[in-house]
């Protein structure tokens, strides 16, 4: 018989058991311990987890399965019923249906949970070209700095592709791709004509676009990019003239999965995009 | 929230059966018996999948505040650059993560102290960073062997807390980043597991950067004297 000391379990999230009953139909009962990686908060999770030891069925879904079955079921045993249906049975069938309608909605309800499934994988871009090219009139420190900047962005969000421009100077690193016809050396120019008409240097807020949307500027970006996040790199306010930040420029970040750039990481970005502030 | 669901219409079919007059025999005889059964079936997975909802839910942990003195010592013998460097590692930290101490030794010495720490005994001066015992001690000689960063979520469960004494009593968690081989920072947080991992990630790479950049600066500077 199950025993309900998987009650007490639910109170001490550090337990690790699974008890397999004898009999074969029984399900499972795993209580898991589990850190999610992908999520905002740091989350000591406990989840009790009915599953059937089938490996490969998503037990998540296992409401609407039994929503469609019993469901089907109440609507046979109506049919099939004896010839006077009474009022109460009627009720019964009706609340029944209610709550197999119910079931089937929950696990696309259960999407919603915080902490609920992963975020697929980043995808790279089809037909984009690497590369990491910078403007030529910076300096040393300049120099160390973006390309420090760049390779902290791509190695530790979900960008594809980063571009930054500050001080008039570009840095672009990543995955992109350009018409045919633009070649190496004028990769550089190729990208200022396309910025100077975005606009985008002029730009005061932090624009986060996290799924496909009609941009202005979506030619520029590679192919495949769901999520776009334009950071400007603002000066501090300062105290002398009443600038609410002086715009320096910006970083552009193409990633190719949606919802990319969650709170904590465009904390980051904000913070890494004040390094490259001019010092004065 | 489907618990309310399952359990109202648990009530509900009980509740119609009994007003219904009909024996509370629980069997699939009648139809209206095998129709109770079947909701009752659909009640009790909707308030078990509210269960495993509920534990779903992340637990929230409340930021405890540190206690301790207020300060920003930075060694003055730095250029400017690599200040201006460390005072934007320490505004990233404390804006983007729970961290609220921040130490740095290296080659020996006390480079930073910023942020709360623990008040000095009797006086209301910051306690000061012996670097010379942090680095003998058991945590810095771990955590430079292994080369890796160390976290210790929940300080409170560490014996080692008594090497950090210069952090307020109070710190939830604390971060030992390595800085290549000749230095140490040292991150307190106020919040239990406050620090997640990519925090932890970002930090690694930030210590990366100051390591190159207090490398070369303290070695194009002649040997210092030990505060």
């Amino acid at each position: 018989m199950t025993s309900l000391t998987t009650k007490t379990l639910l109170l001490n999230p550090l337990i690790q058991l699974k008890t397999s009953l004898p009999l074969k139909f029984r399900p499972k009962i795993a209580s898991i311990s589990a850190r999610l990686d992908n999520s905002q908060q740091q989350m000591n999770l406990s989840v009790l987890r009915f599953t059937l030891g089938i490996p490969g069925l998503d037990e998540s879904y296992l409401p609407r399965w039994i929503g469609y079955g019993f469901g089907s079921l109440l609507i046979l045993n109506h049919l099939l019923g004896s010839d006077s249906i009474s009022a109460a049975q009627l009720r019964t069938e009706a609340l029944g249906l209610s709550l197999a309608a119910f079931s089937i909605t929950l696990p696309y309800l259960g999407k919603f949970l915080k902490g609920a499934a992963p975020m697929d994988q980043t995808t790279l871009p089809e037909g984009a070209e690497q590369i990491f090219v910078m403007s030529e009139n910076v300096s040393i420190a300049q120099k160390e700095a973006l390309a420090w900047a760049t390779y902290v962005l791509l190695r530790n969000t979900n960008t594809t592709s980063v571009l930054i421009l500050t001080q008039g100077e570009l840095c672009i690193r990543g995955y992109w791709n350009f018409p045919d016809g633009v070649s190496k050396d004028n990769v550089l120019d190729w990208f200022k004509s396309n910025i100077e008409e975005t606009g985008l240097s002029d730009l005061t807020d932090t624009l986060y676009f996290p799924q496909t949307a009609d941009a202005e500027f979506w030619n520029i970006l590679p192919q495949g990019t769901q999520s776009v996040l334009v950071q400007p790199v603002l000066l501090g306010p300062n105290p002398s003239t009443n600038d609410m930040g002086n715009i320096e420029g910006f970083f552009l970040l193409a990633s190719s999965m949606r919802y990319a750039y969650n709170e904590k990481d465009r904390a980051w970005i904000r913070a890494v995009s004040n390094k490259l502030r001019s010092k004065n | 929230m489907p618990i309310y669901v399952g359990g109202a219409s648990l009530l509900a079919v009980l509740f119609n059966r009994a007003i219904s007059g009909i024996a509370p025999v629980a069997d699939a005889s009648s139809s209206q018996s095998r129709a109770d059964l079947l909701t009752l079936g659909l009640a009790v997975t909707n308030v078990l999948t509210g269960l495993v909802w509920l534990s779903i839910r992340p637990k929230s942990i409340t930021p405890v505040e540190p206690q301790g003195v207020e300060c920003q010592e930075i060694y003055s013998h730095l250029p400017e650059s690599v200040v201006s460097e460390i005072l934007w590692v320490w505004e990233s930290l404390s804006a983007v993560t729970c961290c609220k101490s921040l130490v740095i030794v290296y080659d020996c010495q006390c480079i930073v102290q910023i942020g709360v720490a623990a008040k000095s005994l009797n006086i209301d001066e910051p306690f000061a960073v012996d670097a010379a015992k942090l680095m003998q001690g058991s945590l810095y000689q771990g955590v430079l062997k292994s080369g890796a960063q160390s976290y210790m979520a929940n300080l409170s469960l560490y014996p080692g807390r008594s090497e950090l004494p210069f952090l307020p009593s109070n710190t939830q968690a604390v971060i030992l980043q390595p800085l290549g081989d000749r230095g140490i920072a040292v991150l307190g947080g106020d919040t239990i597991r406050g620090f997640t991992t990519s925090d932890q990630t970002w930090i690694s790479y930030i210590g990366e950067k100051l390591d190159a950049t207090l490398a070369k600066y303290m070695s194009s500077m002649p040997s210092v004297v030990q505060e």
